[in-house]
């Protein structure tokens, strides 16, 4: 432990270069804004700002990513506040109770208890990440690709099942991603596939265009579809006097913001979009062992404190799969993962071993960006809620301007402009249908590594499936997959046996 | 029903394109291997799914009388959205950056019911400040056109 914090002291010497302090607060400046603009979540927010890294060093280049990353979480809040408006999906919750302290007079106190709860939370959270990290990877060392296989497979039915919808669309996203993820060069043998002779396709699908088309084209597609005068909605800005919470709001706060890190840190950890269900489960949390439950929905602090701490700390934790296994478990970690191979950085157990002054500059940048983001969210609150007052008729243009712009410099090619349009009008069409965008892109990204892991897997145990269930993690990875799996039939089973119980005592 | 019978055409049409590529052996699997499973995966998934929609047996929607109306104007709104964005990547690299982005300006904000005159000032604002911020500052090389921007 003593080596890991030593290891972090050189990281903070990284860290805090002029150079890389200026990417991390470049960062976390334009992820607050990613978040607070409706319309442009964390994911296309990334996707569309990897191009502006390009000419940057990898740890330079991560360390502005990762400040996006929860630069967007601490802004989402804002809008979530101020207008009921989340400005992505893990602030959708801060939504009930924050808007409502924002009609009662009292957005100043939600909005730094927000800040204040993120702080708390994303800085224990990295102590954890500074503690877990080294061991797991060493752990991690041992898995060998049955092992991965079954991971990739866990993660994937995992968050199929956490995604809200029907499980059976969501394994056909993922299913649809991995499809995708085999056009190009064959991983193994190295053979085109699927390319139709197109020199274009033998660089396989540009994920940049999956993900800045199907998250980022696709919902400003369905603000197209709805009515100019349903686009705006109205913005209180508070006073920067009134931002400070009371000693009693504090008081309320601390408990349900310590609850909140340790929810949010362990779903970080788990496949899934981790920062969606930590807010949803400190929130629940917090209303079951509040005194006053009833006040909850009508402006309880403590259902703004929980879900935003939490939502911070599985948002760092979050890291830790993605640095120690190398498999991002939701679909930010996987953008990053897009990120860290075009940088030519491979994340999994190695990563620590063999690129230490990358990993650790890394995670002294959170600290760094938790810092700044505690004093931009406190004092530049107005600032920034008066960016709600630019249309979103004005701002949605701009930001496909943005999204052209940004596809076009990936690769210098207006091929990649059509691929993001494609997938735009194919994130409208699923929205339509009600799937999930995030398995599709996971499947992609993970695919080609899967494909690796499942055929060498069956190299060698020479065509034998029972390597999958002879290894001991793997075959527990499998159990909990296929209790995963299981788990809806149980419950439909257990659903429709039940009024045929009860029928012949009613009659 | 119908996007269960989009992944099911989709899904039999990776494995058939799958069968064009050596398969090999469950010792050594080619590189056919992999997508037929997963094509054969996906029309089993979407199958599912086509019976448990089935078996729900919604009711008809009864549709309010606007609302046919309602879809067609999303429609047409969505339409029109990608036909702008289609021509101005389409003459990206022939009338330049900044024109492009003139044009996916101004019929967007057209799109989203802003003014002729608002839309064509916004748009020659921020046509200008993206080639100042994209291309001079961040040195991004965008297609520079005939004009030489």
């Amino acid at each position: 432990m003593l080596e890991s914090f030593q290891l972090l002291m050189s990281g903070f010497a990284t860290a805090l270069t002029l150079q890389n302090l200026a990417y991390c607060l470049s960062g976390a400046l334009v992820g607050t804004f990613v978040g607070i603009l409706p319309g442009l979540g964390p994911i296309a927010g990334i996707a569309l700002l990897i191009p502006v890294t390009f000419g940057l060093n990898a740890t330079s280049a991560l360390i502005m990513l990762a400040g996006i990353y929860y630069g967007a979480m601490y802004g989402g809040s804002t809008t979530s506040i101020l207008m009921n408006v989340p400005g992505e999906t893990a602030s959708v919750i801060t939504c009930i109770d924050g808007y409502k302290m924002a009609q009662q007079g009292r957005a100043g106190p939600a909005l730094s208890i927000a800040a204040i709860g993120s702080f708390i939370g994303g800085t224990i959270a990295i102590f954890g990440l500074v503690l877990i990290a080294p061991p797991l990877a060493r752990a991690a060392l041992a898995f060998g690709p049955p092992e991965f296989a079954s991971l990739m497979v866990f993660a994937f039915v995992v968050l199929s099942n956490v995604t809200g919808g029907s499980l059976v669309k969501a394994l056909m996203m993922v299913v649809v991603g991995l499809v995708l993820g085999t056009i190009g060069l064959d991983p193994v043998t190295g053979n085109e596939r699927f390319t139709f002779g197109s020199a274009y396709l033998l660089g396989a699908i540009e994920f940049v265009a999956v993900a800045i088309g199907v998250f980022g084209l696709g919902e400003i597609l369905v603000n197209a579809a709805k009515p100019p005068q349903q686009l705006e909605g109205s913005v209180t800005v508070p006073r920067l006097r009134e931002l400070y919470p009371s000693l009693e709001d504090l008081k309320r706060s601390m408990g349900a913001i310590l609850r909140g890190t340790g929810i949010g840190f362990f779903t970080g950890l788990i496949p899934g979009p981790a920062p969606v269900i930590a807010t949803y489960g400190s929130y629940t949390v917090e209303k079951r062992i509040s005194k006053h439950p009833e006040q909850f929905g009508k402006g309880a602090i403590e259902g703004v404190a929980g879900p935003e701490t939490a939502n911070n700390a599985a948002t760092q934790s979050a890291f830790i799969p993605l640095f120690v296994i190398g498999i991002p478990f939701g679909p930010v970690p996987a953008i990053l993962l897009g990120a860290l191979l075009i940088h030519g950085v491979t994340p999994g157990p190695l990563l620590i071993a063999e690129r230490p002054e990358l990993f650790w500059a890394v995670v002294a940048s959170m600290y760094i960006g938790n810092s700044i983001l505690l004093l931009l969210n406190l004092p530049f609150v107005p600032l920034f809620a008066n960016m709600l007052r630019v249309p979103k008729k004005v701002l949605l243009p701009l930001i496909v301007l943005f999204c052209v712009t940004g596809m076009y410099s990936v690769n210098n090619s207006v091929l990649d402009i059509w691929m993001m349009l494609g997938f735009g009008a194919l994130g409208y069409v699923l929205r339509g249908w009600a799937y999930e965008g995030a398995p599709l892109l996971l499947g992609l990204v993970l695919g080609p590594k899967l494909e690796v892991a499942f055929r060498q897997s069956l190299m060698i145990s020479h065509g034998d499936f029972g390597i999958f269930v002879e290894r001991p993690v793997s075959l527990a990875l499998l159990v909990v997959t296929v209790a995963f799996l299981l788990y809806p039939l149980f419950k439909l089973a257990y659903r429709s046996l039940r009024p045929k119980a009860t029928t012949p005592a009613s009659q | 029903m119908t996007s269960a019978i989009a992944w099911f055409v989709f899904g039999a049409i990776t494995a058939a394109l799958s069968l064009q590529y050596p398969l090999g052996t469950l010792r050594a699997p080619g590189s056919g291997f992999f997508p037929l499973v997963l094509g054969v995966l996906l029309m089993g998934l979407a199958a599912a799914h086509s019976i448990r929609v089935r078996l729900e047996q919604p009711k008809p929607a009864v549709a309010p009388e606007a609302a046919p109306r309602r879809l067609d104007e999303a429609t047409r709104r969505v339409l029109l959205f990608m036909g702008v964005v289609t021509l101005s990547t389409a003459l990206l690299q022939t009338i330049g950056y900044v024109a492009s982005g003139f044009l996916l300006m101004l019929g967007l904000l057209r799109v989203f019911g802003v003014g002729w005159g608002a839309s064509a000032l916004i748009a020659a604002v921020s046509a200008v400040a993206s080639h100042s911020l994209f291309v001079r500052w961040l040195a991004i090389p965008m297609p520079p056109g005939p004009f030489g921007f």
